[in-house]
């Protein structure tokens, strides 16, 4: 009993105390002149701005939820396209030696390939709508996923299946009922990852050539010196992040039930 | 010594002096010799010659392709033959090639000279009523332990509701009645082993590979565990090959102990333990014979 308070004061209390601390703190240091309201928009000012946002939005008529969804959709594109390409793409090169030495350095330079680097061209192929920002997120992710497959599928510990032919398995059956689940959880690790670099390539994308989304309003929001909004347009980027990250998780535990019980906590 | 075997564990206490009879037409190899009373017999280090040998291995060598020209080969030429229902240990230190030997019979490995034969047919592969359990974490962690020991069945063609109550049966036969849907993450070192016993003799096999399947328990738990697998290999006699480096863990468990010396790897003594079980390790026969593997041990 004084155990499990005690450690739901260190888990769940601590850090929302932490926070409100160091909300405080910003808040106070300017009202008390040390940080210049303008460039360190106090707490209470970036709260009122989200309000504006999310009710009459920046531009006007495009509120924050707005900004959110078309952000979302984006990378969610960018992300699904990329999977659906990697994965079958990753377990054939990682369970075939000859596929994976030939494909190493393209994955290597592709991979190593700055996304955003890629936007110039990314606007001349497919010009300045939606489908250079998907590629771009797709782009980023896939490469990010395909050698996280490769890897898992080559890192399947050998005595698995060792342990598989000593039991007579057919060789179709030891892909899918041993090299995949073994693989799974780098798998979804990469899928982690991927998604990350999507967040990470999706303000850069944004960035040019669109009113919408998370990343043009904090772009459109530094021409008007609205700290405050690009700050907002962060934190929503981070709240969105953090959601999809949840939603991952949930998908993780349904997909590998046994992960919950290993001693390093997964993944 | 025989009336204290007699009064625990009666089946396998039945030493030598007791007849061991074996039907002359039989040489199927998962046939143990069975005494008067229906009950398995002990001893069969002393099977005839006549049937052909449950394991049989000749002139096996084995040169790893990484080896340089001047190497000695990781083994020689061994030559081995174990009988139904026996229980060899093999016993060395690391880099003998006990565990390359194991991985040849269990068809895991090829040899570079020499034949492996199970049951009179000639090794070219794993499977085909080879069973193995390794030294540790070969369980599939995606399965729950009673999916693990089903896969195994399952594998041979046991229909899945069968093999759900061979499953449980051969849970039930380690002593993990009622863990089965744990996953293997959620099981002790201990508790895995029994579970990958378990599975290995769901492929209901002619044969049982261990490959140090005790070498990463703490001393306590394998102590226990061997008592556990000597009840279990009472209960379901089979042939088993055994590797390990602890003298102790050989003295205990083997009938026969087989003990091999590094590079080139070779069988430098045989030793019949005659020592009925359940074995004391305060023994005075066993401490006699440890002080001679040991000795043979330095021989390397």
């Amino acid at each position: 009993m004084a155990r499990a308070t005690r450690d739901r004061l260190t888990n769940v209390v601590m850090p929302l105390a932490v926070l409100a601390l160091f909300l405080i703190l910003w808040e106070y240091a300017v009202a008390a002149g040390w940080l210049r309201r303008l460039l360190f928009p106090p707490p209470s000012r970036l709260f009122s701005s989200a309000l504006e946002l999310a009710q009459v939005g920046v531009p006007v008529g495009k509120t924050l939820l707005d900004h959110t969804a078309v952000t979302l959709a984006r990378i969610l594109s960018g992300f699904a396209f990329a999977m659906l390409l990697a994965i079958p793409l990753g377990l054939l090169i990682g369970s075939r030696p000859f596929l994976f030495h030939a494909t190493q350095p393209i994955v290597g330079f592709c991979r190593s390939v700055a996304t955003l680097s890629l936007l110039p061209l990314a606007l001349v192929w497919f010009g300045i709508g939606e489908a250079s920002k998907i590629f771009l997120i797709g782009y980023g992710c896939f490469w990010v996923m395909l050698s996280n497959v490769i890897a898992a599928v080559r890192l399947v510990d050998p005595v698995l299946l060792r342990a598989a032919r000593t039991m007579d398995t057919p060789a179709s059956r030891v892909f899918s009922h041993v090299v995949l689940p073994a693989a799974l959880p780098r798998i979804a690790a990469g899928a982690r990852i991927a998604l990350g670099v999507g967040f990470m390539v999706i303000v850069g994308a944004e960035m040019i050539g669109t009113v919408t989304g998370l990343g043009a309003l904090i772009m459109e929001a530094r021409t008007f010196y609205r700290t405050d909004i690009t700050m907002v347009g962060m934190f929503a980027i981070a709240i969105l992040g953090i959601s999809l990250s949840g939603v991952l998780t949930q998908v993780e535990r349904r997909l590998m039930p046994w992960i919950a019980h290993e001693p390093a906590g997964g993944s | 010594m025989m009336q204290s075997g007699l009064t625990l564990r009666s089946i396998v206490s039945l030493r030598s002096k007791h007849a061991v009879i074996h039907e002359p037409g039989s040489n199927a190899v998962s046939t143990c010799p069975i005494d008067g009373d229906g009950r398995l017999s002990g001893s069969s280090a002393m099977t005839q010659p006549s049937v052909s040998p449950a394991i049989e291995v000749k002139g096996v060598g084995k040169v790893f392709a990484t080896d340089a020209a001047g190497d000695a080969p990781v083994l020689g030429a061994i030559d081995l033959a174990v009988s139904d229902c026996e229980f060899v240990v093999l016993l060395g230190r690391s880099g003998c090639g006990k565990t390359t030997l194991l991985n040849i019979v269990a068809g895991l490995e090829s040899a570079s000279s020499g034949e492996v034969r199970v049951a009179g047919q000639r090794v070219t592969g794993p499977g085909g009523g080879k069973g193995m359990v390794f030294q540790q974490n070969a369980l599939f962690p995606w399965l729950t332990a009673a999916r693990n020991v089903m896969f195994a069945a399952e594998m041979r063609g046991v229909r899945r509701q069968e093999a759900q109550a061979l499953s449980a049966d051969l849970l039930r036969l380690v002593g993990l009645e009622g863990v089965g849907s744990k996953y293997p993450a959620e099981l002790s070192g201990g508790m895995q082993q029994r579970v990958a016993i378990a599975r290995a003799l769901a492929l209901d096999p002619q044969i049982l590979l261990m490959d140090e399947p005790f070498g990463a328990l703490d001393e306590l738990t394998r102590n226990e565990m061997q008592d556990e697998l000597l009840r279990v290999w009472q209960a379901r006699r089979k042939t088993v090959m055994f590797v390990t480096h602890s003298i102790w863990e050989a003295l205990m468990l083997a009938d026969r102990i087989v003990v091999l010396a590094p590079r080139p790897g070779r069988i430098v003594l045989e030793q019949t333990i005659t020592e009925p079980r359940p074995r004391a390790r305060s023994a005075p026969s066993l401490i006699a014979l440890h002080e001679a593997i040991w000795q043979a041990l330095q021989v390397s």
